[in-house]
């Protein structure tokens, strides 16, 4: 049988193991609970929560961009550990607190959270829409990376389309059925594929081609030292590019709404026992940056045409390794893609549902609420799977781009959780400030001074206006203040 | 321990390690060789902070004052 049937029958099999084990986890549960479908209940374990907040950060992005990065750009890559292994450190002070302000008041997403703090109906309606459009971009980076997977894996035989629509329909599926504990599950199962992929795969193709490590990183440091470095004479990025994108992602990490939501899922001893264990998550990217690096010198890059292809290349057609092993890439890379389109999907459900809808419409029942839910959990697909297949970009660019935007929420969600002067007209200009400046550092400007991360100009800009505005505005009521401030 | 304390230390030991992996403090991992258990200078550099950071919060949490708490609302 040839290389691309094994692979394609394992990729099968591993799709339908998915799909049950999504839907599997909902079943004996409250199908009609709104709290079930948004937080699980608030009562996920702490080895679920681990791979859920794993799962949703090993992504299309871990798998193919990161030995994409490693390949093309050499220790520019490192930013993908360096800010995996920090960004989720604030969670163990912030998270507790932002679980029992949530708790309290029933919340599931991060536009309630703003609007019970503010009292603004408008800043919930901005943040459901920038957080709706940043998952869209998301997931098309997800989407795109299955079906380049299913592409390459298959030899060609799969198109496009095909891939992203079976793979991601499953998705749908079972978010659609089970909400968060479904998502949480899969991504247990997804999770441990990934990671025995990511190690098994990676080693052996460091050692069949150069024989270690060691050997390997040695002939590079020997005939081009700056691109093991940052910053130097030919090194592939800045040392102010590469400051401020880690800083940027480490700020902007939380404020995604698929991860700032788990602070409801889950109780503060499961959440701080979930930020200890999760820098082990950080080190399981290190065989695919081993990857990009092996494949210096083998992988002819005008073969590629995209960097992101790196590892399915180097596996298909260099190495031309049994099918067998295709099959587990392949089914490892769909994992790390499904796992985080899941969340995603959910929560861009939720935020569109409480920002937007909710705000507009007053009073829903809970049956409706939940109802819309699930419905917007197939139009998002929808719209994400329209993108994706009408309008393909580089998949790292897309991830940068959709981080920007949402790291704008981090001065109104820290200044919620702990300034008290802090007011609506404050937060809302400053959102709006820092995303327009965003905007226009990443897509309209050739470049950004000193080469500062887009995100971090418009950051800067963000906290000017959202003080300035603050303090010449009327303050909020204390009472409003104290409920958030001062929840121990 | 008060919880301030507590929380104040949990950043101060957060940071500092954070410092070594951007600029300027990896300017002190930022080379190529020597070549360390197999990766470059500045691999190593990244994993070896982010290993100790591990260490030093799970060392950190067993002196945190709210650990065992488990809901309070």
């Amino acid at each position: 049988m040839p290389g691309w049937q094994i692979a394609l029958i394992m990729m099968i099999a591993y799709l339908v193991i998915a799909l049950i084990v999504g839907i599997m986890a909902g079943r004996g549960r409250d199908g009609s609970s709104l709290d079930e479908f948004a937080v699980a209940d608030g009562k996920l374990s702490l080895f679920v929560m681990w791979f859920l907040m794993g799962g949703s950060v090993f992504s299309a992005f871990s798998f193919l961009g990161a030995p994409g990065w490693a390949y093309s750009k050499g220790a520019p890559a490192l930013y993908i550990i360096a800010y995996t292994a920090f960004a989720i450190l604030p969670w163990y002070i912030i998270g507790p607190k932002i679980r029992k302000i949530g708790k309290r008041f029933r919340f599931f997403t991060i536009s309630a959270f703003l609007k019970g703090r503010y009292k603004s109906p408008l800043l919930a309606i901005i943040v459901g829409l920038i957080a709706l459009f940043a998952s869209v971009q998301y997931l098309a980076t997800q989407m795109s990376g299955m079906a380049i997977i299913f592409d390459i894996m298959t030899e060609g035989r799969i198109p496009f389309w095909l891939g992203a629509l079976i793979s991601y329909g499953i998705v749908v599926v079972y978010v659609a059925t089970g909400g968060l504990r479904a998502a949480a599950w899969s991504d247990v199962f997804q999770g441990l594929l990934m990671i025995i992929v990511s190690w098994a795969v990676g080693l052996a193709i460091v050692y069949q081609l150069h024989g270690g490590t060691t050997e390997m990183f040695a002939n590079i440091a020997r005939e081009t030292p700056e691109f093991l470095q940052i910053g130097k004479e030919g090194s592939n990025m800045g040392k102010v590019a590469y400051t401020t994108t880690i800083l940027v992602s480490c700020i902007g990490f939380l404020m995604w709404p698929h991860l700032f939501s788990k602070s409801y899922a889950s109780n503060p001893k499961t959440i701080k026992k979930t930020v200890l264990a999760y820098p082990v998550f950080a080190l399981f990217l290190v065989p695919l940056l081993l990857v990009g690096f092996a494949s210096i010198g083998v992988v002819d890059s005008g073969q590629l045409t995209n960097v992101d292809q790196v590892l399915p290349f180097l596996i298909t057609t260099v190495m031309n390794l049994p099918g067998w092993l295709y099959g587990l890439v392949g089914a490892g890379a769909l994992a790390a893609s499904m796992s985080t389109a899941d969340a995603i999907t959910h929560s861009a459900s939720l935020e569109f549902t409480d920002g937007v809808i909710k705000n507009i419409w007053k009073n829903l029942s809970d049956k409706t609420t939940l109802f819309i839910m699930r419905a917007g959990v197939f139009v998002i697909g929808a719209l994400a799977y329209y993108i994706t297949v009408f309008g393909g970009q580089g998949l790292v660019a897309l991830l940068l781009g959709a981080y920007g935007s949402i790291v704008q929420f981090a001065p109104g969600v820290y200044s919620a959780l702990y300034w008290r002067r802090a007011t609506a007209p404050g937060v809302v200009t400053g959102l709006a400030v820092g995303t327009y400046v965003n905007y226009y550092y990443q897509l309209v400007a050739e470049s950004t001074p000193f080469g500062i991360h887009a995100g971090i100009m418009g950051l800067m800009a963000n906290i000017v206006f959202m003080v300035t505005v603050s303090l010449i505005t009327k303050p909020q009521a204390k009472h409003d203040v104290e409920k958030y401030v001062d929840a121990a | 321990m008060s919880k301030r304390t507590f929380n104040t230390l949990y950043i101060v030991i957060g940071i500092i390690p954070f410092l070594m992996l951007i600029f300027p403090g990896f300017e002190l991992g930022n080379r190529a060789t020597p070549i360390i258990m197999g990766l470059p200078f500045s691999f190593f550099w990244v994993l070896l902070w982010i290993v100790i950071t591990f260490i030093a919060l799970i060392t950190l949490y067993r002196l945190d004052p709210e650990k065992d708490e488990e809901e309070d609302v």
